[in-house]
């Protein structure tokens, strides 16, 4: 049962395929969208996101669909929910162990 | 007055670190504020996690990184780091409302130094809301920064020296770079040599650059830019075309690319929100908007705030280091650390530096300078605004209505009341007005305290 647990968790685990460098440092794990996904302290969300290839990141107030687009806090367009907190910005967000990230989510679609 | 008070520092970036390494060297303490969690700006940042290699990265950027991270290491007892740490806005007299994570507190100063950088201009044009179109300065981070490929196909369009940089980077991290489109013809480079040989050296390296493009078979385009690009959820394609001289597209000329990201960089403008709520002296400024007043000292129109770096006025790392040495010598002399024999002795070879930074520069900023054609880029249904989803046509009608200032345009459509403020539709507004009125009389969009949004739990938690 623990394998069939472990192959499962295995399965739904996303490759890191963008990285310049192997990681290395200290890792732990979290989770987008509800996939799992090595992460290195350090770094933060955004890199995670394309590491894995995920550029398709936020669905703003307005139901559009937006990417990375300054990289560095300025444009808002890398909005992500973390551990139920919407409209966190991916850039500037460090990756804490068990971190709960979901992309696309937004408030006004959600209600309050 | 007490030497022992810090001077705050709002940038740990070139300009903020030199100005506080200069004041170390005084003996002056200074607590440096800056919301990303490394010092170094988006420049010499380096890597956020672990890297035991970084073969994309040339060995003078990693030598700069690691000096600046030397620098601070040699003078941490007089400097005080809060990192991860976001400037609200003023708080009253002589005080800066700060957040970190989801403390917000004041924070006092007797003198200020203003060291907040840039950030990019946008260009809009047909589809450049979709994923896969990012910044130049962005794609630059997340290979030095995230260490991450923002794409496999890339291409990198735009104007300046940092194109053909940024398209080494990532070639050398492993990306399939498809061309370069530099909207600058190459006689315009030829014209601008002698501006350009004020710092040979970094002529010397742009050399060095477009032959290792030539040896990786990767193609310059002179004379040529983006018309727009396409895709699903994602751009899977992009279209350019050579240029006018007043860089409009002709027609005919068309190519396109199949890629998953593209870089894209007209340059940069000066973050001088904080300065404008300060309510200090501005000048009207083609590149920025406004430019603050300061003089050879850096000092502002108010006496204990000084402005360094690309904050003031956009000239790069070296310009910033300069900046930031001048406040910090400034300063030292008001609180009587430093005669003025000395501080003019020192500050001799800074104005010299400075003078041919500015001369360098120069030459680029008339290659690089902005062509109305670029404001033919945008289809009617093209956004302007992404916070607000302002199209262009929305500014159309607005214009045929008669609004002749930016804060008519802004109420009439939303442009710049989203998150972002306005930090990237305001050059695409600013320019279109200019451009229809034939006037730089047009005003400016105001920033807005706070000047990023503070969530409600930082309120309820943090100021009691």
């Amino acid at each position: 049962m623990d394998q069939y647990k472990e192959l499962m968790e295995h399965n739904n685990k996303l490759d890191r395929k963008q990285d310049i460098v192997p990681p290395s440092g200290q890792f732990t794990q979290v989770w987008l969208d509800n996939q799992k996904v090595d992460a290195v302290l350090g770094e933060n969300i955004l890199s995670v996101l394309f590491a894995v290839g995920k550029n398709a990141i936020t669905q703003n107030d307005h139901a559009k669909v937006s990417g990375a687009y300054c990289g560095m806090g300025v444009c808002h367009c890398c909005n992500v929910q973390v551990n139920g907190k919407h409209k966190m910005k991916a850039c500037q967000t460090l990756i804490e162990p068990g971190m709960r990230i979901d992309t696309q989510t937004n408030r006004l679609e959600e209600g309050f | 007055m007490q030497s022992s008070t810090p001077v705050i520092i709002v940038g740990a970036g070139t300009a903020g670190m030199s100005a506080a390494v200069e004041l170390a060297q005084a003996g002056i303490y200074s607590i440096v504020l800056d919301e990303a969690p490394k010092i170094g700006g988006a420049v010499f940042r380096g890597p956020y996690r672990e890297a035991i290699e970084l073969p994309h990265l040339d060995s003078k950027l990693r030598k700069k990184i690691s000096n600046i991270r030397q620098q601070y290491h040699d003078h941490q007892t007089f400097i005080e780091l809060r990192l991860n740490t976001r400037v609200l806005g003023p708080a009253g007299q002589h005080s800066l409302l700060i957040r970190h994570k989801e403390d917000v507190s004041e924070l006092s100063y007797e003198q200020l130094i203003i060291a907040t950088g840039c950030h990019e201009r946008s260009v809009p044009f047909d589809g450049w809301q979709m994923p896969g179109v990012m910044l130049l300065g962005g794609v630059q981070l997340q290979l030095k920064s995230g260490l991450v490929r923002p794409g496999q196909r890339m291409a990198v369009v735009g104007t300046g020296p940092l194109l053909p940089l940024v398209a080494c980077q990532l070639h050398k991290a492993g990306v399939n770079v498809l061309g370069v489109y530099e909207a600058g013809k190459l006689s315009d480079f030829a014209k601008e040599g002698r501006a350009l040989l004020n710092r040979p050296v970094l002529a010397l390296e742009g050399m060095g650059m477009l032959s290792y493009l030539t040896a990786n078979s990767i193609p310059m385009h002179y004379g040529q830019g983006i018309v727009s690009v396409s895709g699903d959820e994602n751009i899977n394609k992009a279209h350019f075309a050579k240029y006018t001289d007043d860089w409009y597209p002709i027609d005919g000329t068309g190519t396109s690319l199949e890629l998953d990201c593209l870089a894209v960089g007209y340059g940069f403008v000066s973050r001088n929100q904080l300065s404008q709520l300060f309510q200090l002296e501005h000048d009207i400024c083609p590149t920025s908007g406004l430019k603050p007043q300061v003089n050879v000292w850096q000092q502002s129109s108010q006496d204990n705030i000084y402005i360094a770096g690309d904050s003031v006025g956009i000239l790069g790392g070296e310009g910033a280091m300069v900046e930031g040495r001048l406040a910090a010598l400034s300063i030292a002399q008001n609180r009587k650390i430093l005669t003025p024999e000395i501080v003019n002795k020192h500050a001799g070879t800074y104005f010299t530096l400075l003078h041919k930074v500015k001369r360098f520069r120069a030459g680029f900023d008339r290659i690089g300078r902005r062509r109305e054609g670029l404001l033919s880029l945008l289809k009617p249904n093209t956004i302007v605004c992404r916070c607000e989803n302002v199209p262009r046509s929305a500014i159309d009608d607005v214009i045929g209505q008669g609004v002749k200032d930016i804060t008519s345009l802004k109420m009439r459509t939303r442009v710049g009341m989203g998150d972002c403020q306005g930090k990237t539709c305001n050059s695409y507004c600013q320019d279109r007005l200019g451009y229809e009125l034939k006037s730089t009389d047009i005003g400016h969009i105001k920033p807005r305290f706070p000047l990023d949004p503070i969530p409600f739990s930082a309120l309820f938690d943090g100021v009691q």
